[in-house]
């Protein structure tokens, strides 16, 4: 616990070194996030693997007292890979500002925040008093609000944080009022006591339950209210959309998580509630992502469908809580907690290259890019791996996590025939998920970096420089790594399990992924040998223009476009995607001047939300104005029956 | 013999015989004698021999593609009960693994044909990732009903149902339509696609492959019709009568009538109906997800297997 103090310390001074004069901002910050993940993961490395327990009890002044922290499986968990993620992110930062500031913009804040949020880790990972959580949870929420507005002089990007920044909060509203109200309830602001109240069913509980799931569904951006996340993270510089997607938002799970342990055995509905909001974002997201024509946007999607299929994890191990089967809490956490990990890796990958295509290009619109993989190879083969990767497909990380949850769903843990149906009819929907998440993947991989660039007057610079090829690198080299030795990773959540009470069933998770482990190993020597066979044939080939069936003078502008790509998918699903569409179309048979057709796929969700409050707002309005200006007796003598009812309400509540 | 060595002979012989036999019933219904059943085998042959044509907009993705897809089935034998006897490899949920071979050889062949910057090829590639996205969903759905109905979770295990019960009949019957629909559609068979049209702009798996020629060509036809046979393969496990434990020989005598019997049943279908229009295809295929979920459903009527 002391190390972890000390690197909370020297995170603290490189954000105040940072400010130094005469110096590139970001080496203090990297050189004090090097030192503090070092400490960090040497530190907590005993806990994660051997499940010891640390309690540290520091004794403050008024208002907080005396301050508990404490680091189990769960907070190493998530404390071993989110800091040195955000190292790499940081070091990513170097070369992706490096323009703005060497154009004289002052970047010493910038990265001093991103110390602020391996900071903001360090405390909500450990705290065990709610206010020092909360602390950590806002600290966390003001700094990645600060860290997206970077080009804060345009107007665009000012909403999209103040969006972020208003709906972070309404997710705080919810939280603060489920802690006020188990501190009502407890009287302590320990969250260990918390779990006294928690442990018994109760409507109480029910009632603080649903207000922690919504405030933890807002941070990790869970369908219903995920519009924030793609606005935000496609105004966000590339590595603020990569820390908050990939990092910082599993602050929410991990929160659900650390909540999950308090509530002792949850019940029934519980569980179904969780798998199915996961299940609702996955498919969301899915479909989202696979209509987008901004890179960003549509990997900011894909974030939600992610999260999603992590949660659908986590229900699955409520479920197998209420029923008492052991080996089904396994499999959904670790199945859960492995698609975290996964998906941190990638989507930081996926962001990274996007930001190294803007770098270049200054542009992120699918409409505009094409080609790219030539004048961007390393970008494009990195990005190429992270598609593959966040589809599910093997042999890299993401299908392995994916399979534990499919071996969850169909395994029949149900303790119902109509249990069992609904398990099984959401693998199918998993299935779904992974074809749309791939769809989406592959085609924007393909119109970007794919076929010949679409618009001439995009000038396409060098290859991004070492500072962001490095954590590029090394996040490919993850995903191959996690993607090859799943049960190595698998076998170390033992202590985490315990925590769930599953430590017994580690087993069942490790021996179900051993043969795709092998799987996935087979397939990469049958990889290698037929690629290295089939270069061969190809030593000698000749070169010719493309096929163009007949037709002897296309253009690149010719090319499949976005739209048309998720054209007949976007039909088939019009309940979910309405579609807007402007066309300026000649009806002349011959027709005179450029046409114009634009497709758009507005976030129905979000239109939704608006649309009930603007009808809430209407109808507040119209009763408002039905009120009498002066008050007569009639209406006088109503609010009084109405007071009394309400104190007769309350009294008989109490 | 062992079963590894049969399971490997077969998949090197099926997939010729299978394309073959196909290509042969078209052309008896249509009144030819029509090529060699081996044709496929020395079209693939005579491709390997020759030197390849890269389009210039094309990159290394274009060129290793196909070899990839090509592992990806490869990898996939492994999985499928080839001659009906015992896969390789089973283990629990081994059918998730199985769609994903399938997927990782779909999306290399969808990459590649976007590679190309063809608008008819970005066609093609949009309809493959689009039926897909049915067809995935289905294969799970059926395989994982299949899976709660025998309490076996292998894709071998599962498919080698025994309809002596009335919801395990039910459950058998409807995931024959499923397998079926989803066995022709990923072969790239009509009524989805017409592997013998010749306009482009009515392909799916053909108008991807367009620009690949030699070597290439002869690892993306070597995978679409070891694919094919595979679920062939597939197919007839599920249609077969013999129980687990049967003599040897009897299995593989069965199986291989059922083989034969389905190429010439898809033969026969291919040369009497014509390709559906591309708006009623998702229609189509969602009869598959329709017959995987009645499959599903039918498992609550025995209630879960113990």
């Amino acid at each position: 616990m002391t190390l972890l103090l000390i690197a909370a310390g020297f995170l603290i001074a490189g954000a105040f070194l940072t400010f130094l004069p005469r110096r590139h901002p970001a080496v203090m910050a990297i050189a004090s996030q090097a030192i503090a993940s070092a400490l960090t993961v040497y530190a907590i490395l005993p806990v994660l693997l051997r499940g010891e327990v640390w309690d540290a009890t520091w004794v403050l002044g008024f208002p907080l007292d005396v301050v508990d922290t404490h680091a189990d499986a769960l907070s190493a968990f998530f404390l071993v890979w989110s800091l040195p993620l955000t190292l790499l992110g940081t070091i990513y930062a170097a070369g992706y500002l490096k323009l703005s500031i060497a154009h004289g913009r002052h970047g010493a804040q910038h990265f001093a925040l991103l110390n602020v949020v391996s900071l903001s880790f360090l405390i909500i990972y450990t705290a065990q008093n709610a206010l020092v959580f909360l602390l950590g949870w806002e600290l966390a929420a003001i700094a990645a609000w600060l860290l997206v507005i970077w080009e804060y002089r345009n107007q665009k990007v000012r909403f999209a944080g103040f969006n972020y920044l208003v709906s972070t909060h309404v997710g705080l509203f919810a939280l603060v009022a489920a802690l006020m109200f188990l501190h009502g309830q407890t009287g302590s602001m320990d969250l260990r006591s918390f779990s006294a109240f928690l442990a018994v069913p109760s409507s109480g509980r029910n009632i603080v339950f649903c207000l922690l799931a919504l405030s933890f569904a807002l941070k990790s951006a869970f369908f219903p209210v995920h519009s924030w996340l793609p606005r935000a993270h496609a105004a966000a510089p590339a590595h603020v959309s990569a820390l908050m997607s990939g990092v910082i938002h599993k602050a929410g799970l991990y929160a659900f998580l650390r909540f999950t342990l308090l509530l002792g055995v949850p019940e029934e509905w519980m569980g179904w509630a969780v798998l199915a909001f996961g299940t609702a974002s996955a498919v969301f997201g899915a479909v989202y992502a696979a209509s987008q024509h901004d890179l960003k946007r549509l990997i900011g999607y894909s974030s939600t469908e992610n999260v999603g299929i992590a949660a659908m994890g986590f229900g699955l191990a409520y479920l197998g809580m209420a029923w008492h089967t052991p080996a089904l809490v396994a499999i959904g956490i670790a199945g859960g907690a492995l698609h975290l990990v996964n998906h941190a890796a990638t989507k930081c990958l996926l962001f990274y290259t996007a930001g190294a295509v803007h770098t270049a290009t200054h542009c992120v619109d699918l409409r505009r890019l094409g080609g790219l993989l030539r004048s961007l190879p390393a970008t494009g083969a990195l990005m190429l791996g992270g598609v593959l990767a966040i589809s599910g497909l093997p042999p890299l990380n993401g299908f392995v996590s994916e399979f534990v949850l499919y071996a969850g769903l169909f395994g029949g843990g149900g303790h119902s025939a109509l249990a069992n149906v609904a398990l099984v009819a959401t693998g199918a929907l998993l299935a779904f998920v992974a074809a749309v998440g791939t769809f989406a993947m592959l085609r924007a991989f393909g119109l970007a970096f794919l076929g010949s660039p679409r618009d001439p007057s995009l000038h396409v610079g060098p290859e991004v420089g070492g500072t962001m090829l490095l954590p590029m690198a090394l996040h490919g080299v993850a995903i191959v790594a996690l993607g090859l030795m799943p049960v190595a990773v698998l076998g170390s959540m033992g202590p985490l399990l315990a925590l769930f009470g599953a430590a017994g069933s580690l087993g069942v998770v490790t021996s179900a992924v051993a043969p795709v482990q092998l799987g996935s190993r087979v397939l990469v020597v049958l990889l290698a040998t037929l690629c290295a066979g089939g270069w061969f044939f190809g030593r000698n080939a000749r070169r010719h223009v493309t096929w163009g069936c007949g037709y002897p003078s296309g253009t690149s502008r010719m090319q499949y476009t976005g739209s048309s790509f998720s054209e007949q998918l976007i039909r088939m699903l019009a309940t979910l995607l309405p579609q807007h569409s402007r066309i300026k179309l000649s009806k002349r048979i011959f027709p005179r001047g450029p046409g114009h057709v634009e497709l758009h796929v507005p976030d129905a969700v979000e239109g939704r939300i608006f649309e009930v409050l603007g009808r809430g707002e209407d109808l507040f309005v119209r009763t408002a104005a039905a009120v009498p200006e002066e008050p007569r007796f009639a209406f006088a003598a109503g609010l009084g029956v109405v007071l009394v009812l309400i104190a007769a309400l309350l009294a008989r509540a109490s | 013999m062992s079963p590894v060595v049969l399971n490997l002979f077969g998949a090197a012989v099926m997939p010729w015989l299978v394309v073959g036999g196909i290509n042969r019933t078209r052309s008896l219904w249509t009144g030819r004698r029509g090529p060699p059943i081996l044709q496929s085998l020395y079209d693939v042959v005579r491709l390997l021999r020759k030197t390849p044509v890269y389009s210039t907009t094309t990159t290394a993705v274009f060129r290793l593609g196909p070899w990839v897809g090509l592992a990806a089935v490869l990898a996939s034998v492994g999985l499928v009960p080839v001659l009906g006897l015992p896969p390789m490899v089973a283990f629990p949920f081994d059918f998730v693994v199985f769609a994903a071979f399938w997927g990782l050889g779909r999306a290399v062949l969808i990459l590649g044909a976007l590679d190309t910057g063809s608008s008819f090829e970005g066609m093609g590639a949009a309809r493959e990732a689009t039926f897909s996205t049915i067809l995935e969903p289905a294969l799970l759905l059926t395989v994982g009903a299949l899976g709660a109905v025998t309490g076996d979770h292998t894709l071998a295990g599962a498919l080698r149902i025994d309809p002596t019960s009335a919801s395990a009949a039910v459950a058998w019957l409807v995931s024959v339509v499923a397998l079926t629909v989803i066995v022709l559609a990923e072969g790239a068979r009509l009524p989805v696609d017409d592997p013998a049209t010749h306009l482009e702009l009515t392909m799916v798996h053909e108008v991807m492959v367009l620009d690949h020629s030699g070597p290439e060509l002869a690892a993306i036809q070597t995978a679409s019709g070891l694919k094919l046979a595979l679920g062939v393969s597939l197919l007839a496990t599920l249609l077969s009568p013999l129980g687990r434990s049967e003599h040897e020989a009897a299995v593989v005598g069965v199986h291989l009538l059922l083989c034969g019997g389905i190429v010439v049943a898809i033969g026969t279908m291919e040369s009497l109906i014509a390709r559906l229009q591309f708006r009623i295809v998702p229609r189509y295929l969602m009869v598959a997800v329709i017959a995987g979920a009645i499959a599903l459903l039918a498992t609550t009527w025995q209630g879960a297997p113990q």
